[in-house]
Formats: C-alpha cells, structure tokens, sequence
C-alpha cells in the first residue's frame, strides 16, 4: 500500500506543510482574490469589501506610474543583479581562483571583504550608503572626491539609480562568487594537465574547458538572483524611498507603499498578483533548466 | 549530488607558469579596488561608532570613546531590541531545525510516483518573493492574533526560511545511506527515534547549516519586522534602528554616531557566526546550485 508504506513520511511533512500553506500558499491565493475586491486597510471598506472584478487591474494597467516603476524594476534588476552582481561575481571567482593557484594571499582579503558585505544585515547595507553618498558630509563627497580635488557630487539626487544599483551590488556580489568559486574547485584537474600536455595555452584551456564546465549554472544562478533581486526593496527604501520622485521606485516598494501608506488592499494586492505572475514565469524557467541538469 | 560528495580536487593543479610583473601588478591592483570598495563602508562603521563626535564621513576619532554605546542601553533600550531579537532568532532557529529534519528526512525517503513534484512545489515556494505576499500575511496575522506577539513573528520566520532550508537538508539525508535506519529499524526503534539517534548525527552538518541560516536570516530579516511590531516592548533591532533614524532632528542633527554603534552591535554577531562557520555555510549554499 502507497500510503502505509509513507505514512510516517507523511506525517513527518505536516508541521512544514502547515507552515507553508499559512504563510506562503494561502497569502498568495488570498492576494489573488483580494485583487479583485476593492479592500483596505482603513475606512468603510476595510468593513465591507465589495467584489469589484478586474478594475484594480485596469486602473493599474493605465496608470502612467506604474509603467515607470516597471521600467525602473527592470533597470534595477539588469543593472544591480545580471551586469552587477552576476558580473562582478563571476569576474571575481574567475580572478580569485586564478590568484590561489599562484598563492597570492591578497586573494583571500578581497574574499573576505566581498563576503562581509553580503552577510551584513540588509537594513546596515541600506544605511551604510547613506552615509557613503551624503551630499555635504558622505565618504564618497568628503573623502575620496574631495582628496582628487573634485567638486561635490549630489549622489543620490543626480544619479539615484546608478546610486541605488552600486549600494545592491556591494550587497549581493558575494553569493554568484560563491557559487563560481565552487563550480571552478570542482574542474577535474586531469582535464588541464590533458590541455597542457597537448600544448593548450592558459587562454585556450580557458575558453576549451572552464567556460563549458560553468555554462550549466550560469542560468540558474542568474536566475535565481534575478528572482531575489526583484522582490527586494529594504536597501532602495533606506536610501531614496523610491526618489526623487518615482525615480527609483521599483514595484516591490511601490506594492509596500500602495498597501501601508494610501492603505488600499485591493491595489496594492493587484500589484502584488502581478509580481507573483511575473515571479512565475521565472521560476518556470528555472525549474525547467534545474532539471534540464539532473 | 549530494553535499558531502563534492571535494575540492583542484587544489592539486600544479600552479601555472610564473607570473609576469605585469599581471601580478594588474591583479593585485584589481584587488585593492575590491577591497576599498567593499571595506570602507566598514571602515566608517567601526569609526564612527567609537567617535563621540561622527560624522557621515570616514575620520579617525580624536579620542575613542564607548559614549555611543552607553547611549544607545540609556536613552533607546537598546537590551530590550537585543534580547527580543536573540529571543525570535533563537525560537525560530529551534522550529527551523526541528520542522526541516522531519520534513527533510521525510521528503527524502518518500516513496511516490509524483515526489518529483513536491521537490518542484517546495522549489517554486523558495522563488516567491516576500514583498508580494506581506499584504495577505499583514491581514492574516491581523487576524489570528499575530500581530505584535513573538509568536507571530516566530512562525513567520521559521516558514520564510522553510522551503530553501528543506531543500538543501533533503540533499543531506539524500547523502546517508539508507542501511543505517533499516538497521534501526531491525532492532526494533520507531522511525522518529531513528531518524534522531542515527541518522541525524550522520547528517550532523547539515542541521549546522540550517541551524546558523534560520538564525542569521531571522537576524537580519526586516520587512516582517517592521509591518507586524508597532510596540515599543517588542521591538527588535532593525526597529530600534529605525526609531534612531526617526528621531534625527533636522539635517545636520543625524546621530551618526548612535547608529554607527547599533550597527556595529547588530552586524558582529552575524559576522562572527558567519566567519567561525563559512566552510560549512559556504558548501551547504554550493550544494543548493546543484540540488535537483
């Protein structure tokens, strides 16, 4: 019997199983349904929500803002996650493994430093940079532009984009050099010494044999910070609160905002059904290429 | 593959010919700038949390005092944030360790035609971010009661951390073979006392894994945080964090150095449990990129 056989394992799976379905299947069907009601928090229809159908999302869809939050969610990603973290991670794992085989002790400093970046709690990253970007009295105006003679530069109002992309790089780079760093200490050594006895140059066993040997992860884990990335807001919050303007107002703030400061559920829900949506398709893709692998 | 297969083999690649002076000076020079770029900010931290007078910019203190920190116990409670915070990071890390082992071992050595499905499910749940479901999860602890109780914030956490957690312990318990329990079995203990006195201990790293990432991610986490507490007895670090940067009086009146010493107090911790265990943390998140 296929239930007595599992049935310890069954029931090994309730506490998890019961925690999962309050806290993340349940919200999001409830946020599903929500969508459609035009719930908040406070005020006569926080009593009585009323079933309004589709016009949350239509009010959505032709609201000019968010379009722009859209644009800016993708600006963030691409920038702070794919070029950002993913190549800098990726340059950094490449350039640290090289450096090891040499021995060079430095490597293990730059290690350390990007990895104290990433373990720090989020909201320390988000106020370290407001520091560093301060007009007056910032590291960044204060000390470094200063010392090469250079004017001011108001950071997070002239560039708040740029500004907000290189705070979440400097938070996140560490896990993508992680991974690479593994994936390059798992290259069978045989493979190069067949290279090099074949006369292969360093480039050649570069292009020939590491590259290939990473190829397979690169999609996950660009996708996987891709996916992390989008649903971050604690850093940009900490830093321009989505300013100047809306300028970087990214759609996990804008959902945040919607919902806990004009208060209204059902549009901030829609929001959130729409990242969910979007969330989906990723993680789609993902689990395909995950078991594209096995 | 399992966690526990992976070795780092290539160690034993004979170095490449010398270097040139060229490119010892061009790594070395890449990095320095890593390491500027990712240390300074720190470096303000640690100063400006010692600098009776901070500013936002990095500066030696004239003379290095813990007046920041005795400010931050007198005038913010600060105690009370540390303790609520160890109280939710340890309560949450116990229910993590507990509902992980079962379910991972569980999941692990189930025997069904659409297991593969329920691995995908728990890797679906993992990729879903918190910031869209904060709403519903406001509205159901609201409900239940949640709200401003260390209960609430307890359980959501532990479920936050659930699904990556079970998934990387299923790697674990994939990895101990399955003769050891049968054995137990055999002499008569019950599932559950041989999962605890056999296999577990095999699988000692990975309860270390998820014992220190369900503590740290409860540590750091924020968002949850500052939408279920508005109570001043409750409230953790990030929040008296935020009180501090609330209570800044006009734009020259930032209390830099308050929250430079706060910073330093919520980071250490993370950072030493971090660093006394990065072997093991390192490899449980190189096992998640090659899970399934």
């Amino acid at each position: 019997m296929v239930v007595a056989r599992n049935s310890a394992y069954l029931i090994g799976l309730t506490p998890a199983a019961l925690l999962l379905s309050l806290f993340f299947v349940g919200p999001a069907l409830w946020a599903a349904y929500s969508s459609l009601t035009n719930l908040a928090l406070v005020g006569i229809d926080a009593a009585n929500p009323r079933f309004i159908g589709l016009d949350n999302y239509a009010r959505l869809f032709s609201d000019p803002d968010f379009w722009q939050v859209i644009r800016n969610s993708v600006t963030f990603v691409v920038g702070s996650a794919v070029i950002g973290q993913f190549g800098l991670g990726l340059g950094l794992a490449l350039l640290i493994d090289h450096a090891e085989r040499r021995r060079w002790w430095f490597a293990t400093v730059a290690y350390a430093a990007v990895l104290l970046a990433w373990v720090n709690p989020t909201l320390i990253a988000g106020f370290l940079w407001v520091a560093m970007y301060d007009f007056f009295f910032g590291s960044l105006n204060h000390v470094f532009l200063s010392a090469l003679g250079l004017p001011p530069v108001d950071w997070l109002g002239s560039f708040p984009m740029p500004a907000v992309i290189v705070a979440n790089v400097w938070r996140g780079t560490a896990f993508t050099m992680i991974i690479f760093l593994g994936a390059l200490k798992t290259i069978p050594p045989d493979i190069y010494e067949a290279a090099r006895i074949d006369g292969a140059g360093t480039w050649r066993r570069f292009w020939d044999h590491t590259i290939p040997s990473l190829r397979p992860i690169v999609a996950l884990t660009l996708l996987s910070i891709t996916m992390s990335t989008f649903g971050t807001f604690i850093v940009i919050q900490a830093l321009t609160n989505g300013g100047p303007g809306i300028a970087t107002e990214v759609i996990a703030l804008y959902a945040f905002d919607s919902a806990f400061k004009s208060f209204s559920i059902g549009y901030g829900s829609a929001i959130a059904a729409v990242m969910l949506a979007l969330n989906l398709v990723f993680a789609v893709v993902y689990l395909r290429w995950s078991r594209a692998r096995a | 593959m399992t966690p526990r297969a992976e070795t780092t083999v290539a160690r034993t690649v004979a170095a490449p010919r010398g270097a040139s002076w060229l490119e010892t000076i061009a790594v070395h020079a890449v990095f320095a700038l890593v390491v500027v770029f990712f240390l300074a900010p720190f470096v303000w931290l640690f100063t400006a949390a010692f600098d009776g007078r901070a500013q936002a910019y990095i500066r030696l203190p004239e003379q290095p005092t813990v007046d920041n920190f005795a400010r931050i116990f007198t005038e913010h409670d600060f105690a009370r944030a540390l303790g609520n915070s160890v109280l939710v990071a340890g309560a949450t890390m116990l229910l993590d360790v507990v509902a992980v082992s079962l379910a991972g071992y569980s999941l692990s050595r189930l025997d069904l035609r659409f297991k593969s499905w329920i691995t995908y499910a728990v890797l679906l749940l993992q990729t879903m971010p918190l910031s869209a479901t904060m709403v519903p999860i406001y509205g159901l602890a609201q409900a239940l009661g949640l709200r401003n109780s260390y209960l609430g914030l307890i359980l959501i956490h532990a479920a936050i951390e659930l699904p990556f957690l079970i998934w990387l312990m299923k790697g674990f318990f994939d990895g101990v073979p399955r003769y050891l329990e049968e054995a137990a079995w055999l002499d008569g203990r019950s599932k559950l006392r041989a999962l605890i006195e056999i296999v577990l201990p095999v699988a000692r790293n990975g309860i270390g894994v998820v014992a220190g990432l369900s503590f740290l991610a409860a540590w750091s986490e924020v968002l949850m945080m500052i939408i279920l507490i508005d109570k001043q007895d409750l409230k953790t670090v990030p929040l008296a964090f935020y009180e501090v940067l609330r209570t800044r009086g006009g734009y020259t009146e930032v209390q830099y150095g308050l929250i430079a010493a706060m910073g330093v107090l919520y980071a250490v911790p993370v950072m030493a449990i971090f660093f006394a265990t990065r072997r093991m943390m390192v490899r449980g998140l190189i096992a998640t990129s090659r899970g399934l």
